[in-house]
């Protein structure tokens, strides 16, 4: 009797074991995957005085959100210097520059004066704010940003500008739109998942593909909201619409002037479209524009599930800056 | 095979089961929130 007892007791402590292992290897299994360096800290760099220095909050607007954080080298002792400009992403909505601190190291560490650019989000405090207004705050930033490290004794001859999602569009539309204005020669353009055209067809993923009257509104909407434009259902097709949509849409202005341009984007984005990079790469391929396309053949909007190819992209953008904007 | 010996290999079993779930379950959240397949690319 007394073993009988003994031995169901062991059941339940075995059951015990097996459930409390189950849920700790669950919780650790789901922890590291989160947390993960997809690239396992290839691309990551040591950051400290010797290195290089950091002035934030720094000015180059009346409003607000008009402020830029620098990078410097800590070697200041070359003629010229090249800058890159990273922007952050966030949906148009959201977001700061702070959130690119890793990267804007990484390149500073390389030798590059590296910025970092705040501009003013669509909120309910700005409902003013869109894509075209944000895209001219951009433009208006770069001579402050050449000025700042000039006045700290870096003298800047060439930039790349690149970014990720609402910064990679932003990003699109310094180097195809206002590269001729720019302080100094924007010489590439790197990025990941930002829209750069808003054809609804390609717009699969709000379901601006479909031939309703439902869907066509919806797409007008959201596009005169992004654009700051008045945009109607009718205009779709016409060139009155490219023209609206002209200001705010980076494929509209590559031409074979165009400066090189690395891209990744995700097959199943369900926050901007895969296909409107389709449109872009044959773009840029008919104009004969150096650029690579990266495809994350399983990924959405954050090329979560493609390690390979998101490896690939860093590796690509060390190759880039190699070659377009050498140290 | 003893009787803890069975009891080890399940163990083992439920171990890797949960490290499986734990990591599909992040990649099915994350596929929700931004787009994705469930298998193909990344182990997991």
């Amino acid at each position: 009797m007394k073993k009988e007892k003994q031995k169901g007791t062991h059941k339940v402590l075995w059951g015990f074991i097996y459930v409390g292992a189950f849920l700790a290897t669950f919780a650790v299994s789901a922890v590291v995957k989160l947390t993960a360096d997809p690239t396992g800290g290839k691309f990551k760099a040591e950051w400290n005085d010797s290195v290089g220095t950091v002035y934030t909050d720094l000015t180059y607007g009346e409003k607000p959100a008009n402020k830029f954080d620098l990078y410097v080298p800590a070697d200041s002792s070359k003629d010229s210097y090249g800058l890159v400009v990273y922007l952050h992403p966030g949906g148009f909505t959201t977001g700061d520059k702070s959130g690119d601190a890793e990267m804007l190291q990484g390149l500073c560490s390389k030798g590059y004066v590296a910025a970092g650019i705040n501009y003013t989000l669509f909120t309910e405090e700005n409902p003013d704010a869109n894509v075209y207004t944000q895209s001219m705050e951009i433009k208006e930033s770069m001579p402050y940003v050449v000025a700042e490290a000039e006045k700290l004794g870096y003298h800047i001859g060439e930039m790349a500008v690149g970014g990720g999602s609402a910064g990679h569009c932003l990003a699109m539309l310094y180097a195809y739109r206002d590269a001729d204005t720019s302080p100094v020669p924007v010489r590439m353009v790197f990025g990941a998942v930002g829209p750069s055209s808003f054809y609804p067809e390609d717009w699969t993923n709000y379901g601006f593909d479909k031939d309703t009257a439902e869907a066509r509104e919806g797409a007008a909407g959201l596009f005169s909201v992004m654009c700051g434009a008045a945009l109607t259902p009718d205009m779709f097709g016409t060139p009155e619409y490219d023209e609206a949509v002209k200001p705010v849409s980076a494929l509209l202005w590559v031409d074979e002037n165009t400066v090189p341009s690395l891209m990744a984007y995700g097959a199943y984005d369900t926050m901007q479209p895969y296909l409107a990079s389709v449109r872009l790469d044959k773009a840029l391929t008919e104009y004969g524009v150096p650029h690579d396309y990266i495809v994350c053949e399983h990924s959405g909007h954050g090329l979560q599930n493609d390690n390979e190819q998101y490896i690939e992209y860093m590796r690509k953008l060390v190759e880039y800056l190699d070659t377009y904007l050498p140290v | 095979m003893t009787l803890t010996q069975k009891r080890f290999i399940i163990l083992l079993i439920v171990v890797v089961a949960g490290a499986v779930l734990g990591r599909l379950a992040v990649r099915a959240v994350m596929n929700l929130l931004l787009g994705g397949t469930l298998f193909g690319g990344n182990f997991l």
